[in-house]
């Protein structure tokens, strides 16, 4: 086979538009949380979602400001499980997801 | 799609300058350890390194959602080594074209399995193929996919290695530990159960 057919073809069939799953970037964030631990503070972030705004007012330590409260939400579960999570949240990056 | 993809003129110098501070907010934003502009990273870059990988990894595309988490984690721990001298979606594509090609070198280093079928050879050698410019890219890139799954994988990891990722067969022999004789021996009997499943497909 001539090489220069192959090299035409490689030409011709570059990756192609494809979207990553959603499940699969939350997966993605959740490895990179975990990898960053401990964040930047709640106190300190912008644009919470309803659950970490609660830890951020809660009379709490910084610890726990600094930990993932995601690990335990219900929101991450479903957004690294379902292709389309049934969760609304605004600022949660979860949500986010679905629609990136 | 950019904007300027479309009709209106390619991007000045002032539009460059805000990309790449843009880029780099979001870097020092992640390195702060700053969870949304992590979840921004992810949903800037996570569609062209999946897009990637996954072309790369045909016909193993069972393995492409734990490359592009391994791909993330290894812009994480390289972050601070982004200057800027590119965008942070060539710097971040440039990790996932490593760790693609980590994944090539670890399938070739391994024994060459023995594919009898290529070594006794076609009895008469198939007609070389013709690349039908009729074809659309969609047609042309579903055919492909389709031949390259069909190979061993050792043989389309070598194609893909030396024509789409343009790697020489001397840089392919040495990340390998192959002889360059080898690797354009592994070429040859590629080349060859491509295009016989290239005229049949």
């Amino acid at each position: 086979m001539p090489e220069e057919f192959l090299e035409a073809l490689a030409g011709r069939t570059g990756p192609a538009e494809r979207k990553a799953p959603s499940r699969l970037k939350a997966r993605v964030y959740t490895a990179l949380l975990a990898a960053q631990s401990p964040l930047l503070s709640l106190s300190k972030t912008p644009r919470l979602c309803v659950f970490e705004q609660v830890v951020r007012i809660a009379p709490v330590g910084e610890r726990l400001k600094s930990g993932n409260p995601c690990r335990v939400c219900h929101a991450r579960i479903l957004a690294e499980n379902l292709a389309n999570p049934p969760i609304w949240w605004p600022n949660c990056p979860y949500t986010g997801f679905k629609s990136s | 799609m950019r904007l300027y993809e479309v009709n209106v003129p390619a991007p000045s110098s002032l539009d460059r300058t805000t990309a790449a501070s843009e880029d780099l907010d979001l870097v020092v934003a992640v390195m702060r350890r700053d969870r949304k502009a992590s979840a921004r990273l992810v949903e800037l870059y996570a569609d062209p390194v999946y897009a990637y990988v996954h072309h790369r990894l045909l016909p193993r595309t069972d393995l492409v959602e734990d490359l592009v988490q391994d791909v993330f984690l290894a812009v994480l721990t390289n972050l601070a080594g982004f200057r800027g001298e590119s965008s942070l979606r060539s710097w971040v594509l440039g990790i996932a074209r490593h760790k693609v090609e980590d994944y090539y070198r670890s399938r070739l280093r391994e024994p060459e399995s023995a594919l009898d079928e290529d070594q006794q050879g076609p009895a008469e050698a198939p007609p070389d193929p013709q690349l039908d410019e009729s074809l659309d890219r969609e047609r042309l890139q579903d055919k492909t996919r389709r031949v390259l799954e069909s190979l061993p994988e050792e043989y389309s990891l070598a194609l893909l290695w030396r024509y789409w990722e343009k790697r020489s067969a001397r840089e392919i022999a040495a990340c390998t530990g192959r002889t360059e004789k080898a690797v354009e021996r592994l070429l040859a009997r590629a080349r060859q159960r491509f295009r016989r499943r290239w005229n049949d497909a």
